[in-house]
C-alpha cells in the first residue's frame, strides 16, 4: 500500500487508488489512508465508477455458489488465477 | 451537535450509498450505526470540511452520541438530517466554479512560468468538487502543502459565506 505522506485533503493519485481499491473495499484501510481515498473518489468520476464497478462485481461474485460454475470454467478460471500469482 | 452532509442527487450516502431519509416538513428519522471511523458510523463534515466533500446536495445533519472529531470529517453513532440547503442550488455550484475559476486565473497570472499550462479555459463545468481540488493544487504547485490547506481555507469560507452558514 502506498503511504501518503500528504495531508489527507491532498489525496491519492489515480494510480493509487487503483492500486489500493481492493483494501478500500475490503475495509482493510487505515481512516487516514481511507479519508484521503474517498476526497479523490469525490473528485474523480473515474475512480468512483471503478470503485463502483468493482463493488459490483464482488457482490455478484458472492451471491454465487460453486454448483453455478461450470466445471470447465472452474478450471480455466483457477489457472488464470494461479499463473496471476507466478508473474 | 449540528454539522453538514453532502449526498447524491438521489438522496444516497457519497460512498457508502445508503439513502438517507430526507427532511419532509421537518427532521427526517433518526439513523443509527455503530462507529468505526471511515468504516461504519454516521459521517458528516464540519464547516470547514465543505470543499474537500462537495456534492449535489447538501444537508444539516444533527449528529447525537459521542462524536469523533477526525481530519476532514466527524463521526458518531447517530444523526438525522434537519433541513436540506437550499441555497447549495445550480446559481451557488455555479458561482463557486466560477470563483475557482477565477482563483485560477489569478494563481496562474502570479506564477506563469510555472502555471501556465494550468491557465482555465471556457465556462466551468458543475463539479465542485474537482475544481476545488484543481485550484488547492495550483496553489500547492507554488507554495507547498500549506499553499494547498490555505486555498481549502478560503474554499471553505467562500461556501460558508454564499450559504449562509454558521
Amino acid at each position: 500500500m502506498p503511504e501518503s505522506h500528504r495531508p489527507n485533503g491532498h489525496g491519492f493519485t489515480c494510480q493509487e487508488v487503483v492500486a489500493i481499491a481492493s483494501e478500500y473495499l475490503e475495509g482493510a484501510m487505515a481512516p487516514e489512508q481511507m479519508t484521503a481515498f474517498e476526497v479523490h473518489l469525490n473528485f474523480c468520476d473515474g475512480c468512483l465508477r471503478f470503485i463502483d464497478q468493482m463493488r459490483e462485481t464482488t457482490a455478484l461474485a458472492h451471491s454465487l455458489s460453486d454448483d453455478e460454475i461450470p466445471a470447465e470454467l472452474k478450471s480455466e478460471l483457477l489457472a488464470v488465477f494461479r499463473d496471476l500469482r507466478r508473474e | 451537535m449540528t454539522a453538514y452532509k453532502f449526498l447524491t442527487a438521489d438522496g444516497l450516502g457519497l460512498f457508502s450509498r445508503f439513502p438517507w431519509p430526507l427532511p419532509h416538513g421537518g427532521p427526517g428519522a433518526w439513523v443509527d450505526s455503530e462507529v468505526e471511523p471511515c468504516r461504519a458510523g454516521i459521517h458528516a463534515c464540519r464547516a470547514r470540511d465543505l470543499p474537500y466533500w462537495a456534492a449535489p446536495e447538501l444537508y444539516e445533519i444533527e449528529l447525537d452520541g459521542p462524536i469523533d472529531e477526525l481530519e476532514l470529517k466527524i463521526v458518531a453513532p447517530r444523526g438525522r438530517l434537519l433541513r436540506r440547503v437550499d441555497a447549495w442550488d445550480a446559481s451557488a455550484v455555479d458561482d463557486y466554479g466560477r470563483m475557482c475559476i477565477a482563483r485560477a486565473a489569478e494563481l496562474v497570472a502570479a506564477a506563469p512560468s510555472v502555471l501556465g499550462d494550468w491557465a482555465p479555459t471556457g465556462v466551468p463545468p458543475p463539479e465542485s468538487a474537482r475544481l476545488g481540488y484543481i485550484v488547492a493544487r495550483m496553489a500547492e504547485e507554488l507554495g507547498g502543502v500549506a499553499a494547498h490547506l490555505e486555498e481549502r481555507r478560503r474554499q471553505s469560507a467562500w461556501l460558508v459565506e454564499r450559504l449562509s452558514l454558521a
